[in-house]
């Protein structure tokens, strides 16, 4: 009963996003609805090692800016049609995943945070700097857009990317190694003592992650056309965070409700501009405080309590 | 070759005084809490700020701003305990360092309203240089580096020869055996945050003075003072030290004779070699 249900949600949530481009008549916010499900493939990858694995990793956006920059640079540099280009993207972040993850998965809590956060500066430190290959600060435009730019079309090929990959997380976390990762985030000694190499899971959701971070940044340069370094910087990290935290870390419909707030958000926050920044970071202290289980955490509550009486009246 | 090596050095002393003013104060909060402070970056700046614009703007002497910043940042470490992380004391980890971040950017967003977006130098009139050889030493940079070395010897003898500052070093070593004899664990918080954030005031005052302060900088410093604990080993004063110097010197005189503009990267490598070769950094005890 239950089960059907929330699959029944999913589907209709699914209806609603796919009518979104014949029912927004601003075209606008059909740009953000596509920036909001680019984020939703971050969120939920930043998902498999924040909330499952219990791992903050801040180095969320400079994956995405490595997976955004090999998509434009191999596009640029070996001709390979955009397509294919995007497809490797995630390909390349997960070798820098590997090389990165190794080190900082050898150290807990808050010192992974801190690790992972040096290597979102490095990331940016070397965009920044090795301007033969990517330009500097000025940044690389005119990357080409897929079906000349049609937002609509773009629309549904991130639409339909971003379902499949809920998908595919929602699947592992149902799998043996998405318990696995669960165990670790509650007792990573007790992993350890059954006889569970815990660092090769942490280590797979890590690089997971970071390839979900890759594709986005693919898909982001290609619909903006534009990518710069500071697109990639530690905020962005902490967005893919927030993102998490809001929607409901551990969960699957979390990442999805939380990539629309943090794309959202900032535009209904537009008219405080200046004060958008201390805004943002007041509701991340206040949603860790007071509901530190995210949105679907308080849904599934209430669902819980109203179906707790309601039984009782029945019976 | 040589006094190139050796102006580097001296002019990695004065960062590295920074440094290691910004992980002690980051090393007793983790010590005490097991927090990771991360806003004690833009906080730290927020000092220098404060004291550029009591300067420029009041017309204060410098040596009459910095007790004002200093006692500031006080007052504000000890909000700061109060209001974001006493909510969260007992909550997991992980929720006390997002609160971090959401402070991080709430202080970097209250700079920037008030202070602006440009970069500030606060004035010192010290522009003397002395000559010793063929190596040139700013005045400035001689008075940072005695300004260090006089709080880090204050912030010793404080731990370690007052009645406070052992209640302090119990609740580090054993909270609850500290609570069993009597220590105040809702005074101690407050004490380290208030001390803590005063030491950062004073490395962001340094860093206003010798550098310049702009939007963003305190993240980089936070992360460099979390670099030295991962150098110097985690709780540990003295790694604190010394990997604050090792730091401040290695980022000299690799911007010296490799690359200025990757000098950041080279601090971080070094970090990182630290933690595959060495995980419990250079001073601190194996697990």
């Amino acid at each position: 009963m239950k089960r059907t249900l929330t699959l029944l949600a999913w589907l209709v949530a699914f209806a609603t996003l796919a009518m979104l481009p014949q029912l927004l008549t601003i075209k606008y916010y059909l740009h953000l609805s596509i920036l909001a499900l680019i984020w939703v493939i971050m969120a939920q990858g930043q998902n498999l090692i924040q909330g499952y694995t219990g791992y903050v990793s801040i180095v969320g956006a400079g994956f995405m800016g490595i997976g955004a920059y090999s998509s434009t640079l191999l596009g640029i540099h070996f001709h390979l049609p955009t397509w294919a280009t995007i497809a490797m993207a995630p390909l390349v972040t997960a070798l820098f995943a590997l090389a990165t993850g190794y080190p900082s998965l050898r150290v807990k809590g808050h010192y992974f945070a801190i690790v992972t956060l040096a290597f979102n500066l490095i990331i940016v430190i070397v965009l920044v700097n090795y301007k033969e290959l990517t330009n500097g600060e000025t940044g690389i435009s005119n990357i080409p857009k897929p079906w000349g730019g049609s937002r609509d079309a773009y629309f549904y090929l991130v639409l339909i990317l971003a379902a499949c990959l809920t998908l595919l997380a929602a699947l592992i976390a149902r799998s043996r190694v998405g318990e696995i990762l669960l165990a670790i985030r509650q007792n990573e000694d007790l992993v350890g003592s059954i006889g569970i190499a815990a660092w090769k899971y942490k280590l797979f959701a890590f690089v997971t992650s970071a390839m979900y971070a890759g594709l986005a940044g693919a898909l982001y340069a290609h619909f903006q056309g534009f990518i710069n370094p500071e697109i990639f910087g530690v905020a962005q990290s902490l967005d893919a965070i927030l993102a998490v935290i809001l929607g409901g870390s551990g969960t699957i419909a979390g990442p999805v409700i939380g990539a629309f707030l943090v794309v959202f958000l900032p535009e209904l926050l537009r008219f405080a501009d200046s004060f958008r920044l201390i805004l943002y970071g007041l509701i991340l202290v206040l949603a860790t405080i007071f509901m530190p289980i995210g949105i679907v955490g308080i849904c599934k509550t209430l669902i819980a309590r109203l179906s707790r009486k309601g039984l009782r009246h029945g019976a | 070759m040589l006094i190139e090596i050796l102006q580097q050095t001296i002019n990695g002393l004065a960062i590295g005084g920074v440094y290691v003013l910004i992980a002690l104060g980051l090393t007793t909060v983790f010590g005490i809490l097991g927090i990771a402070h991360f806003a004690h970056g833009s906080v730290s700046m927020f000092g220098g700020y404060l004291t550029f614009f009591l300067v420029t703007s009041q017309g204060l002497p410098v040596l009459a701003a910095i007790p004002i910043a200093l006692v500031a940042g006080f007052v504000l470490g000890l909000l700061i305990e109060i209001v974001a992380y006493r909510p969260v004391r007992h909550a997991n980890h992980i929720n006390a360092f997002i609160v971090a971040l959401g402070l991080t950017m709430m202080v970097e967003g209250i700079n920037l309203q008030l202070f602006g977006h440009e970069q500030i130098v606060i004035p010192t009139g010290l522009s003397k240089v002395f000559r010793l050889g063929g190596v040139t030493v700013p005045e400035l940079r001689i008075y940072v580096i005695i300004a260090a070395i006089v709080l880090v010897a204050a912030m010793m003898l404080f731990v370690e020869r007052t009645k406070t500052g052992q209640a302090i070093r119990a609740v580090a070593e054993n909270r609850d055996a500290a609570i069993l004899m009597g220590v105040n664990v809702n005074s101690i918080p407050l004490i380290v945050f208030g001390i803590s954030t005063s030491l950062g005031v004073a490395a962001g005052i340094m860093v206003g003075a010798l550098f310049a302060i702009a939007p963003g900088i305190g993240e980089g410093f936070v992360v460099k003072g979390f670099a030295v604990l991962i150098l110097g080993g985690l709780g540990s004063f003295p790694g604190a030290i010394l990997g604050g110097t090792v730091l401040g010197i290695t980022e000299s005189i690799a911007a010296g004779f490799i690359s200025s503009a990757y000098k950041d990267v080279i601090a971080f490598v070094v970090m990182i070699l630290v933690l595959l070769i060495r995980p419990q950094g250079l001073l601190g005890r194996s697990p």
